[in-house]
C-alpha cells in the first residue's frame, strides 16, 4: 500500500468511528479537537512505524476478575493492550492519549499498571512477555504548532524530537499491593467521595509546570473547583482584575486561537433565522 | 475448545443455581427457541450463560453471534458480564476470547454495524455509511423551512398552512396550522411507514383517500431527500432499519453471516425488525427470542406485540420449523403476594380472540414466586379524597425510611402512567416535600423548568439579551415568553446576591458590544473600498483592514496575529484564498462558546454549592441536571453554529436561533432527559418515574402513584398503517384496554418487598376498572393495619458479577482528580475544550483499525 492509501484508510476509519461514537455519546467534538485526534493517530504511525506496522494482537482486552474491595464490593480490573510478538521477544504496549510528562511524573502508577497487566498476561494466561512500555501520544506543543503551520520540514523535525515511548521496567512485584489500592479507589467511587486534590498537589511540579497549570487548565470544570480557585486566585477576596483574568483564561493563547480558526472554518452563519410565531 | 473447565464448574464458581427451565434454556442451542420470561425470572442471566455456552463450549465465534437488546445500557451490561465470565475461562484454559466483533447492542446500533460491515457488502469493500439522525436531529431537519416546504410541495398543496392543517387533522385529529405540530405528526407517521416497510408508490394504489395519498407523497419525498444528503445520505432511526434490510436482501450470503440470532425484549419489536431477524436467521435457523407479551409497552413507537404472541406460527412460516418453547416463570424478585397480585390482575381482562380460537396473549404461563415469604406485601391506602391519601402514603414512606427498611430514599419509586402535568404526581410531590423528603422527577415537568435550567438560561439571557419578538403569539409562544421571563427573574435574583457574577455579566455584555462595534467599523470600511463578501482575501487587504480607523485593540490583534498572516499566505499559495467574509468573522469572533460560558458561570456561588454537595455524597440531583444542560449546549454547537461572531449577533440572529428556535423547540417538545447509562437515580431523592422508564427495573418499594389511565382510541397512524399494509392484529377497538393492562402489569411487578396502591375516592376520582375491582374486593390490606415490622430490610444492590473498572479510565483518572472523574465520567458532562472519553476512544479505535490494516496486509503477502 502506498502512503496515500494508508492515510486515506486512516481517515476513513477515523470518520466512521467518529460518527458512531458521536451517536453513542450523544455529542460531537469540536473541529479542533477532532483534528487533533486524527493527527495523533497519523503521528503515531509516522513516529513509530516499527510498532504500528508490526503489532500482532491489537487492543486486546485483559481482565482480572473476581476481586473484592476492602468494603467487600466485587469488581474486576480491566485494561487494553497491544502486543507485538516477534521471534525472539514479545512487547506489550499501553497506548495512552494523555500527557507524556504526566506519565513520567507518575511513573510509579504506570509501573504498577503494567505490572498488573503482565501479571494477567504472563501469570494467568501463561503467555510470553519480555518488555512493557507506555506509548504516550499527546503531542508536544511545538509539534502541534508545526502541524498548524502545515510546514512539512518543521513537522518532520518536531516529530523527530518527540519521544512517546516510555519503557517500563518489567516486573511482577507489588501486584497484590496495587490490587488492594485499586479496591480502595473502587470503594471511594461507589461511596461518592469526589473531593478535588489539595492545593499542595496543585502546586506540585510536573515537567517544569505546576499541576494546576498543566492539568487543571485543561479541565473545563476548573472554574467551579475549590482547589483550583485557591491555586489561581490565592486569596478568597481577589481584586476585580485578578478575578477577571482568572475567569477569562481559556488556556494557552495558541490553543485558543487554533480553536477559533478550526471551528470558524466549519461554521456557517445563517443569513437569517426562521422562527415560528 | 475448553479442556479444563465445565459449565457446571463455572456455575459453582459464580454461585449460580439455575432452575430446571433456566438450565434447559441455556443448554438448548440448536434451532429456534422461544423463551417467555415473566417479571424477575432471571432472563438476563439465562441470556448471559447461554451465550457463554455457545462461545466456550460450542466453539461459536463471537462475531457470528447477533444479540440485540432494548437499550444500550442492557447491551453494555451483557457485554461486561460476558467479559467477566470469559476472562475467568481464559485464566483457566488460556484460551483468549475477543468480544470486540460480536454484534451486541440495540437493533439500531447493530443495523449501523451491518451498514459498515464488509461481510454484508456485495463487493466486500468498506461501505459508505449514511449519517444517522437521532430523534431531535430528525425533528430539526424536518422543521427547517427549506426542507419542510419541499416536502409540503410534494403533497401538491400550494398553501403551507392548509397543508399543515391537513397533516394535523389526518394524523393528529386536531385542526391546527402549526408547523411544529405538523412536523411532530409527520414524524410519527413517516416512522411508522418505514417500520412497516411501506412502499409509498405501491401504497398509493391501495387508497383513494386524497389526504393519505398526499401524505404518502410527502413520505416519499422525505425519504428520497434524506438519501441525497451529503456526503453519503442520511437516515433516521426507522429508515436505518429499512436500509439494513435492503442490504441484507441484496446479498444472499447475509443469511449465513450469523450462526446465532438472539433477540431480547421481543414483545417490543416491530415489523421491519422481525423481517431483519428472520432474514439473518434463515441460513442457520438458530433464532432465540426472549420476552413477555404482558410487558409490551411500545405500540406508540410502532411495536407489535403479535411478533411475540404469534412467534410459533411466524417461525413456521419464515423458517419452516416450530420453535421449542421454554417458560421462565419463576419470579426471583418479588415476595409471594406481590406475584399473586399482578397475576390476578392480568387475568381480569378477557384475552380470548373474537373467533374463539386462542388468545391475544400467551395465556398458559405458570408464573410463581420463588420467595417463600407470604407475609403482607401489597397494601392500599384507606379510601378517601386525594389529600388524605397523599398524607397517609407519605406517612408510610417516612416510616419506611426512618426505620431503615430501605438503604436510601432512592429505593422507593413512585410510578405513574404519565408524569407531565399530572395532578397526582404534583400532589404526592408536594406532600413528600412538605414532609422534608426530596423528589427526583425529571419527567414530571419540563426539564427546562427546573431551577438549574432556569438559572443557566436566565443568565444566558442576561448576557446575550432576551430576543425580541413581536406578536401575535400562539399559546405555546406565550407560555414560552413567560418561561423566559421566569428565567431572567430567577437569574436577576441570583446575580443580585453575587457581586462577582454581576461584574462578570457586565464584562461579557461589554465584550459583545465591542465586537458589534468592530463589525460596524469593518462594514463601513469594506463598503468604502467596495470590497465584496465573497472576494478573495490577500495579505495586503489584511494590512489595510487592520488599520481601519476606530477598530478595537482586540480586532487589531486578531488581524495582526502571526498565525493568521501565515494561514492567509499559505491559502494564497494554494490558490484557495480565504473569502473576505471569513476574515471579517475572524476579526470579530469571540474566543468563547456557549459551553465555555456555561463552565464559567459555574464559577459562581449558586452553582458551586451544587458541586460541593455532590463531592461529599450529599445531593446528586443538581449535577445530573447540569450535565444534561451541557449535552443540550453541545448539540446546539454541533447542529447550528459553534462560534459566536459579530455577524451572528447582528440582527439578534444568535439570540433568535438559540432561544426562539433551538431552546423553544426543546421546550415545545417537552424534552426531558437523555437515557442515563449508569446510575439513573440520584441518592437522597425519591424517584418519580413513568412506568415506561421503570421497564426492566426493580425497587424494594413501589408506590403506584396514579392507578388510572383512560383507554384511548387507537391512533390514526395505527389505523392508516393497518389499512395500507393489510396486516391484522389485535382488534382496533380493544387496543387501548390491552395496552393499559400491560402497562399496569409492568408497574405492579416492579417491587421486591412492598407495593403500595392509593385508593382515591370522591367526586372526579376514577380508578382503572380492574384495579378498582381489586381494591373494592374487601380482602385488601390497608395502611393503618399494616405492620411495618414484617417488611424486610432492602439489601444493598446485589451485583452478582461485580462491576468492571478500567485501570486507565477509572482508576488512574480518579487518582489524578476525583472531582474531574465525578463530573465527566460519572455525570457525563460534555467538555468544551478538554479531551475526555470520546477523544480517547476515537484515537484508540482508529489505531486499532490501523493495526488491523497492517495485520491484514501481512496476511495477504
Amino acid at each position: 500500500m502506498t502512503e496515500e492509501e494508508i492515510l486515506k484508510e486512516i481517515e476513513e476509519a477515523f470518520n466512521l468511528n467518529y460518527e458512531r461514537l458521536r451517536l453513542e455519546g450523544g455529542h460531537a467534538l469540536t473541529e479542533d479537537i477532532k483534528r487533533l485526534a486524527l493527527q495523533m493517530v497519523i503521528r503515531y504511525w509516522k513516529k513509530m512505524p516499527d510498532v504500528a506496522e508490526k503489532v500482532t494482537d491489537t487492543e486486546v482486552k485483559i481482565s482480572l476478575p473476581e476481586q473484592r474491595s476492602p468494603k467487600r464490593r466485587k469488581f474486576s480490573i480491566e485494561g487494553i493492550v497491544d502486543i507485538l510478538k516477534e521471534e525472539d521477544e514479545t512487547w506489550m504496549y499501553d497506548i495512552k492519549t494523555h500527557d507524556g510528562k504526566y506519565v513520567e511524573k507518575h511513573l510509579r502508577d504506570y509501573e504498577k499498571q503494567l505490572n498488573v497487566y503482565s501479571h494477567i498476561w504472563k501469570g494467568l494466561r501463561g503467555e510470553e512477555l519480555d518488555h512493557t512500555a507506555v506509548v504516550a501520544l499527546s503531542l508536544p506543543p511545538q509539534l502541534r504548532d508545526a502541524l498548524r503551520t502545515g510546514d512539512e520540514k518543521r513537522i518532520e523535525s518536531e516529530t523527530a524530537k518527540w519521544n512517546p515511548l516510555i519503557e517500563i521496567p518489567f516486573d511482577q512485584k507489588h501486584v497484590d499491593e496495587t490490587i488492594k489500592e485499586f479496591g480502595q479507589v473502587v470503594d471511594r467511587i461507589e461511596d461518592n467521595v469526589f473531593s478535588p486534590p489539595t492545593l499542595a498537589t496543585l502546586k506540585e511540579k510536573i515537567g517544569g509546570e505546576q499541576f494546576g497549570t498543566r492539568i487543571c487548565l485543561n479541565c473545563d470544570a476548573r472554574f467551579s473547583c475549590r482547589s483550583y480557585r485557591k491555586f489561581a486566585l490565592g486569596s478568597s477576596s481577589p481584586t476585580i482584575s485578578a478575578f477577571k483574568k482568572y475567569i477569562e483564561d481559556l488556556g494557552p493563547e495558541a490553543d485558543v486561537e487554533g480553536w477559533t480558526t478550526d471551528n470558524l472554518e466549519h461554521s456557517e452563519i445563517p443569513e437569517a433565522v426562521d422562527i415560528e410565531a | 475448545m475448553a479442556k479444563s473447565v465445565t459449565l457446571k464448574d463455572l456455575w459453582a464458581e459464580f454461585d449460580f443455581k439455575p432452575n430446571k427451565n433456566q438450565e434447559e434454556a441455556i443448554l438448548q442451542v440448536d434451532g429456534p427457541l422461544f423463551l417467555t420470561a415473566g417479571p424477575g425470572s432471571g432472563k438476563t442471566k439465562v441470556l448471559l450463560w447461554r451465550t457463554l455456552n455457545l462461545i466456550v463450549f460450542h466453539g461459536v465465534e463471537p462475531e457470528r453471534i447477533f444479540l440485540s437488546t432494548f437499550t444500550e445500557k442492557a447491551a453494555h451490561q451483557l457485554r461486561e458480564g460476558l467479559k467477566t465470565l470469559l476472562s475467568v475461562v481464559t485464566n483457566r484454559t488460556r484460551q483468549p476470547f475477543d468480544l470486540a466483533k460480536m454484534s451486541v447492542g440495540t437493533v439500531h446500533s447493530i443495523c449501523q454495524r451491518i451498514l459498515s460491515d464488509r461481510r454484508f457488502s456485495p463487493d466486500s469493500k468498506r461501505p459508505r455509511t449514511p449519517r444517522l439522525f437521532d430523534e431531535l436531529e430528525q425533528y430539526f431537519y424536518l422543521y427547517k423551512p427549506s426542507n419542510w416546504n419541499r416536502i409540503l410541495e410534494a403533497s401538491g398543496f400550494a398553501d403551507q398552512e392548509a397543508c399543515n392543517h391537513m397533516v394535523n387533522l389526518t394524523i393528529g385529529r386536531e385542526d391546527k396550522g402549526s408547523r411544529h405540530v405538523a412536523v411532530t405528526n409527520a414524524i410519527t407517521f413517516f416512522n411508522r411507514l418505514s417500520e412497516e416497510c411501506v412502499d409509498p408508490i405501491e401504497a398509493k394504489k391501495k387508497t383513494r383517500d386524497p389526504d393519505i395519498r398526499r401524505l404518502l407523497d410527502m413520505y416519499r419525498c422525505y425519504s428520497r431527500d434524506l438519501s441525497m444528503e451529503k456526503p453519503f445520505g442520511a437516515v433516521d432511526f426507522s429508515l436505518l432499519q429499512q436500509k439494513a434490510l435492503d442490504i441484507l436482501n441484496q446479498n444472499h450470503a447475509a443469511e449465513h453471516v450469523y450462526e446465532h440470532v438472539i433477540v431480547d425484549e421481543y414483545q417490543d419489536t416491530n415489523t421491519v425488525q422481525e423481517l431483519l431477524f428472520f432474514k439473518l436467521a434463515r441460513g442457520n435457523r438458530n433464532i432465540c427470542i426472549v420476552g413477555d407479551d404482558d410487558q409490551a409497552l411500545y405500540r406508540f413507537r410502532g411495536a407489535t406485540v403479535e411478533n411475540l404472541v404469534e412467534f410459533e406460527q411466524r417461525c413456521k412460516t419464515y423458517l419452516g420449523v416450530k420453535p421449542k418453547r421454554i417458560g421462565l416463570d419463576t419470579n426471583y424478585r418479588s415476595r409471594q403476594l406481590i406475584v399473586k397480585h399482578y397475576t390476578d390482575f392480568i387475568n381480569r381482562c378477557n384475552w380470548r380472540r373474537e373467533d374463539g380460537k386462542g388468545y391475544h396473549r400467551v395465556h398458559d404461563k405458570k408464573i410463581r414466586a420463588h420467595s417463600s415469604d407470604g407475609k403482607p406485601s401489597v397494601v392500599a391506602s384507606t379510601p378517601g379524597p386525594p389529600e388524605d391519601v397523599f398524607s397517609e402514603i407519605v406517612g408510610l414512606v417516612k416510616k419506611i425510611i426512618r426505620q431503615k427498611k430501605v438503604a436510601d430514599p432512592n429505593q422507593i419509586a413512585f410510578l405513574f402512567p404519565s408524569l407531565k402535568g399530572n395532578a397526582k404526581a404534583k400532589g404526592f410531590k408536594e406532600a413528600l416535600e412538605g414532609a422534608g423528603l426530596k423528589v427526583y422527577a425529571p419527567r414530571a415537568g419540563r426539564f427546562l423548568e427546573l431551577d438549574e435550567a432556569e438559572a443557566i438560561f436566565g443568565l444566558f439571557m442576561l448576557v446575550f439579551g432576551k430576543p425580541k419578538s413581536e406578536g401575535p403569539f400562539s399559546q405555546d409562544l406565550m407560555k414560552y415568553h413567560q418561561w423566559m421571563k421566569d428565567c431572567t427573574d430567577f437569574a436577576d435574583g441570583i446575580a443580585a446576591k453575587d457581586k462577582q457574577l454581576k461584574g462578570f455579566i457586565a464584562d461579557k455584555r461589554r465584550e459583545l458590544e465591542l465586537v458589534r462595534k468592530d463589525y460596524e467599523v469593518i462594514k463601513a470600511f469594506v463598503k468604502r473600498d467596495r470590497w465584496s463578501d465573497e472576494m478573495p482575501f490577500t495579505s495586503d487587504m489584511r494590512r489595510r483592514l487592520a488599520e481601519a480607523p476606530g477598530l478595537s485593540f482586540r480586532a487589531k490583534k486578531a488581524l495582526n496575529s502571526k498565525y493568521l498572516q501565515m494561514v492567509i499566505e499559505q491559502r494564497m499559495k494554494e490558490k484557495d484564498p480565504f473569502k473576505l467574509k471569513y476574515i471579517v468573522n475572524r476579526a470579530t469572533s469571540l474566543d468563547w462558546s456557549v459551553l465555555d460560558l456555561f463552565y464559567q458561570l459555574n464559577a459562581f456561588k449558586y452553582f458551586r454549592d451544587f458541586y460541593d454537595a455532590a463531592e461529599v455524597d450529599k445531593d446528586e440531583g443538581p449535577l445530573c441536571n447540569l450535565g444534561i444542560i451541557t449535552g443540550y449546549l453541545a448539540r446546539f454547537m454541533d447542529q447550528f453554529v459553534p462560534i459566536i461572531t459579530a455577524s451572528y449577533l447582528d440582527d439578534e440572529k444568535l439570540q433568535k436561533q438559540f432561544f426562539l428556535s433551538y431552546i423553544y423547540a426543546l421546550y415545545r417538545r417537552e424534552e426531558s432527559e437523555f437515557e442515563d447509562q449508569d446510575d439513573p437515580f440520584p441518592k437522597g431523592r425519591i424517584p418519580f418515574l413513568t412506568i415506561h422508564q421503570a421497564k426492566g427495573l426493580e425497587f424494594p418499594v413501589v408506590v403506584l402513584g396514579n392507578p388510572r389511565k383512560r383507554n384511548w382510541e387507537a391512533s390514526e397512524t395505527e389505523k392508516i398503517a393497518r389499512a395500507l399494509t393489510g396486516r391484522g392484529g389485535e382488534p382496533i377497538e380493544r387496543i387501548g384496554e390491552f395496552d393499559n393492562m400491560r402497562m399496569f402489569y409492568v408497574a405492579l411487578s416492579r417491587p421486591k418487598n412492598l407495593l403500595v396502591i392509593p385508593h382515591f375516592r370522591g367526586t372526579g376520582q376514577v380508578t382503572s376498572p380492574p384495579l378498582k375491582q381489586m381494591l373494592d374486593e374487601g380482602d385488601m390490606l390497608r395502611i393503618p393495619e399494616f405492620d411495618l415490622r414484617t417488611l424486610p430490610e432492602a439489601d444493598h444492590d446485589s451485583e452478582d458479577l461485580g462491576k468492571n473498572y478500567s485501570y486507565t479510565s477509572d482508576y488512574l483518572l480518579y487518582k489524578k482528580c476525583p472531582r474531574q472523574y465525578m463530573i465527566f465520567r460519572k455525570y457525563g458532562f460534555v467538555p468544551s475544550r478538554s479531551q475526555t472519553m470520546f477523544f480517547g476512544s476515537l484515537v484508540h479505535e482508529t489505531i486499532e483499525d490501523l493495526h488491523h490494516l497492517f495485520i491484514e496486509n501481512r496476511g495477504k503477502s
